[in-house]
């Protein structure tokens, strides 16, 4: 098959999967372009962060209109995963690419392994809207509504702080825990510049459990912080010439068709047996990024 | 006299679509790429040239199909940017100085990335 026409489809295939599975695409795309097609780590990178930017923006052009991204929250946030991305593009050129792809080889065994655990969940929390992505986000926050709650309470102070936080609440929700949403956010900068991700596995549970925002919205607004996030690195990838326009216009076109079919699909699909075989997929995939980064 | 919540509720509408249009203009550009690069049998694998700022108008006129991929490429990178761009301007017709000051700030780290690239070897 040619080449062009592989790359379309393997674009298509991770875009359906990963709407259908609520992972953003970057973390099926590096893969399929690194083990895939032989490109170097940072050159599939750079492509999966235009992919990413790309499924992103027309998803937060839907959320918004909608009225379900916390627009206000979502710009304030997305300042410090700028700053992330922003350190994580530049650093990513002087990390040897075996590192990165041992860090990603980690990424992927982490979700798959977060998967196989929201595998054995009652069925009924899926079709209340919660994807895999996001239940492996709430694992990786484990106990932190307990810790923000304990925060929440001994620090409701009034002044410039509780006077934003009450400026980026939602009709029905206050946000928490500012501090926390910083850092964290920050973080998801650098992981998305490294990895070529959206960084959503970091920034819902982030909103939702640390931050107090309801899961619909954060997602939403997650969805709305990863087009900055990865346009910041992106354009160090694009004037460091790591995006190859023949590899990205195909992949992106790919993904963006699988992404605006698997949203549609998502409710139609019995996602438990899909699940199993990402997971065993996931870990195969896991294990090649292991050994090309050690070989 | 249209109240606050219908103003905000207005604003995010309008950058909803903003979003939804420069996404689907980048969509139609790389897909002309795309089809020029095919109808061109030109392998992906075959590397793609650097942008090239300065031939553009004469690349587009003769159909080169890296022109088109990269000023989708360029449109999609634009696209969050114009976001935030259109954000600053709805939240300073709004008086909101702090979101503002966010906007800004954003476009400037945004910046501080092109002048990175091109500062360290």
């Amino acid at each position: 098959m040619d080449v062009g026409l592989t790359m379309l489809v393997g674009g298509f295939a991770a875009g359906v999967f990963g709407s259908l599975l609520g992972l953003g695409g970057g973390i099926l795309i590096v893969p399929l372009l690194t083990l895939g097609f032989g490109l170097d780590l940072r050159s599939a990178v750079g492509v999966s962060l235009v992919c990413v930017i790309m499924t992103s923006s027309a998803a937060a052009g839907v959320y918004l209109e909608r009225h379900t991204a916390n627009l206000r929250l979502g710009m304030s946030l997305e300042l410090f995963t700028a700053i992330g991305a922003l350190v994580g593009g530049s650093i990513a050129f002087f990390i040897d690419q075996r590192a990165l792809s041992v860090a990603f080889a980690a990424l992927l065994a982490y979700v798959a392994i977060s998967m196989a655990r929201g595998g054995g969940r009652d069925t009924d929390e899926d079709e209340e809207g919660e994807s895999d992505a996001e239940h492996a986000a709430h694992e990786a926050v484990g106990s932190a509504r307990l810790r923000a709650s304990a925060e929440t309470a001994g620090s409701a102070t009034v002044g410039t702080r509780a006077a934003f936080l009450a400026s980026v609440a939602g009709p029905d929700y206050q946000v928490r825990n500012l501090g926390t949403g910083i850092v964290g956010a920050t973080g998801a900068g650098v992981a998305s510049a490294l990895l070529g991700i959206g960084g959503g596995i970091v920034k819902v549970p982030l909103m939702h459990l640390a931050m107090g925002v309801p899961l619909r919205v954060a997602t939403a607004t997650s969805n709305l912080m990863i087009g900055i996030t990865a346009a910041a690195s992106g354009v160090i990838y694009l004037l460091r010439g790591e995006i190859d326009p023949y590899v990205a216009g195909p992949t992106a076109i790919g993904v963006f068709l699988g992404a605006t079919v698997g949203s549609r699909l998502a409710h139609r699909v019995g996602l438990r047996y899909l699940r199993w075989l990402f997971v065993v997929v996931m870990l195969y995939t896991a294990s090649q990024m292991l050994i090309r980064g050690i070989a | 006299m249209r109240s606050t919540q219908d103003r905000a509720r207005d604003f995010d509408r309008r950058i909803g679509r903003l979003l939804i249009v420069v996404t689907y203009v980048a969509v139609v550009l790389l897909t002309i790429g795309v089809v020029l690069l095919v109808a061109a049998g030109i392998s992906p694998l075959a590397g793609g040239p650097q942008l090239d700022l300065g031939r553009l108008v004469a690349d587009l006129v003769a159909l080169s199909p890296a022109t088109f991929l990269w000023l989708g490429i360029l449109a999609v990178i634009a696209t969050p940017v114009s976001r935030v761009i259109a954000a600053a301007i709805g939240f300073a017709r709004l008086g909101d100085r702090w979101m503002v000051g966010v906007a800004v700030a954003i476009l400037v780290v945004i910046a501080l990335g092109v002048v990175s690239a091109l500062a360290i070897p």
